[in-house]
């Protein structure tokens, strides 16, 4: 509640009454209402706020330590206790460390990308690189942060929805472009991380969860509702496998987005769970077959009543399929593209209208104000999202054929953003490999 | 002792507006309820206004279904437009909204 005052601009307090959630589910007891009426009275007559303006530069913090590593114990103890830590050790963003990271971004530390909800403190170029640098972060890879978190910021993301609800959205970042590779962004095998021979995702992703905790005041339990939180120490950040694209697919920044491929780029959606799909046969099919029935099955992993994503019912995105380059060379030879893959999956995940009524599927539908979504209650089967075009598919993943993944979507928009990188980006990647070492791709120990 | 000087990560909260003055007193005033339709709105906030209707003489508490509700609307700029120039003294809005 103090995150949603802010987040109008409003002072950080505001007259609150609160009751048990128990008040709020059907059939409850409405007794505490009636018994703590004056309390709400009050708010409405007697409240007053007592706040300081806090705007302003970000503010210093000072520990000491009997040594060099008492201190950054001590320095870890205070960001955790001051709610600003995930659990996991921090690198201690010092000036220094700070101005390091800050060499990554053509724009000046003060540059405002805008308030983050839903404490609605403002996001600056430093604010970011001070995230960053707690999470283990470099220089090369502020760029993509720096697009993301616009991208976060955009309204069309509804990010002062999905930062405090329920239903524990995370964000997905996919990159484009060849900062990928150049950062060290996996797009192969575990792709979603961890990889130390390619850190970046997780170190950009731990820096926007850091960003949405510390700076929107996304903490489990008040700020965001998250019942569960999956995947959201690292949320998701990694690089399409645009070198695994079969001749004539185009890229996912080039389908969603209109970016020419080489174009340094990301784009940001959100989805609130992974499902593993075991796409390929178990005996003796044809290709034709293996194919068909790998199909089938990530369609039924699809035709799912998710409520969670009508407000980007036209729009926004059902959630994101990624193939493996291996799959997708293979359907390429047989002749599906990106485009007739999406067609099929839309097709064949729509739900029987009686099943969907089944699952209380329409008194939500009916919740939304979109005429589009509206709509959709004709229709039988229904559609799991307005346009085939909407269901992303991503190539990632490494050389194996056997499973694809399904992350259902928490999705209002899918934003692309292009990356901008600074005049000095050669030196820090070349600084990158000389304290990481040589590529991932030719580096073996 | 070695000292570390680092960050506060927490970015800073700009103030541009400030909460609605309270009301002196809730009798003789009109009210206005703005309905989220979740999280039993649809029974919390007729419950109020009887509550209300019962403890303050002269108070006016519009029903609830006198705005437009749903969550997707009641932040709408038309909505704000209906409540203010509706001429109510205040707006209890709910739940979770």
């Amino acid at each position: 509640m103090k995150n949603a005052v802010t987040g109008l601009g409003l002072p950080p307090e505001a007259a609150l009454v609160t009751f048990p959630m128990d008040m709020f589910l059907p059939g409850s007891d409405l007794a505490p209402l009636r018994e703590r009426k004056h309390e709400i009275y009050d708010g409405l007559t007697r409240w007053k706020p007592r706040y300081k303006q806090t705007a302003g530069a970000n503010a210093m913090l000072r520990v000491e330590g009997a040594d060099y590593e008492d201190a950054l114990d001590k320095a870890n103890d205070l960001l955790l206790t001051n709610l600003w830590g995930d659990g996991l050790p921090v690198r201690v963003p010092t000036r220094s460390r700070v101005d390091w990271i800050l060499r990554g971004s053509p724009l000046p530390r003060t540059h405002v990308l805008g308030k983050l909800p839903s404490r609605g403190a403002l996001v600056t170029v430093e604010t970011c690189a001070i995230a960053l640098a707690m999470a283990g972060g470099r220089p090369e890879y502020l760029p993509v942060l720096l697009a993301a978190v616009d991208a976060f910021l955009d309204p069309r993301s509804e990010t002062e929805h999905l930062q405090p609800t329920s239903g524990g959205p995370i964000p997905v970042v996919i990159v484009n472009g060849p900062i990928a590779r150049q950062i060290r962004l996996n797009s192969g095998f575990g792709c979603l991380g961890p990889d130390p021979r390619r850190p970046a995702g997780a170190s950009i992703g731990r820096a926007l969860r850091l960003l949405q905790q510390n700076v929107g005041g996304a903490l489990p339990g008040n700020g965001t509702m998250a019942t569960y939180g999956a995947m959201r120490y690292t949320n998701m950040i990694f690089a399409e496998d645009e070198e695994g694209l079969p001749e004539g697919w185009d890229s996912h920044a080039a389908e969603r987005h209109g970016f020419s491929r080489g174009t340094n780029s990301i784009s940001l959606l959100f989805v609130n769970g992974v499902a593993n799909i075991k796409r390929c046969g178990a005996r003796k099919e044809t290709p034709e077959e293996d194919a068909l029935q790998g199909m089938y099955r990530m369609a039924d992993f699809m035709r799912t009543p998710n409520m969670s994503c009508l407000s980007g019912y036209e729009n926004g995105a059902p959630g994101i399929m990624i193939i493996t380059r291996v799959v997708a060379r293979s359907m390429a030879s047989l002749g599906w593209t990106k485009s007739s893959m999406r067609e099929f999956l839309w097709e064949h995940s729509k739900i029987p209208r009686h099943l969907l009524s089944r699952a209380g599927g329409p008194a939500w539908i009916e919740l939304e104000s979109n005429p589009v979504t509206l709509a959709s209650l004709n229709l039988d089967p229904w559609p799991i999202t307005a346009a085939p075009e909407n269901v992303v598919l991503v190539v990632a993943g490494g050389e194996h054929p056997t499973h694809s993944y399904w992350l259902q979507g928490y999705c209002p928009g899918v934003m692309g953003r292009q990356v901008a990188v600074p005049e000095c980006f050669d030196e820090l990647l070349a600084s990158a490999d000389r304290d990481l070492g040589c590529g991932a791709d030719v580096c073996m120990i | 002792m070695v000292s570390l000087e680092f960050f506060d990560p927490s970015g800073t909260v700009e103030v541009t507006q400030r909460h609605a003055p309270r009301l002196s007193s809730l009798e003789g005033k009109r009210i206005a309820l703005l309905s989220s339709e979740q999280w039993q709105s649809f029974r919390t906030l007729p419950l109020l206004k009887s509550l209300l209707e019962a403890d303050f003489p002269g108070v006016d508490v519009l029903p609830v279904d006198a705005f437009p509700q749903g969550q997707t609307v009641i932040g709408s700029e038309s909505t704000s437009s209906l409540i203010k120039s509706s001429g109510v003294d205040a707006v209890i809005i709910g739940n979770a909204a």
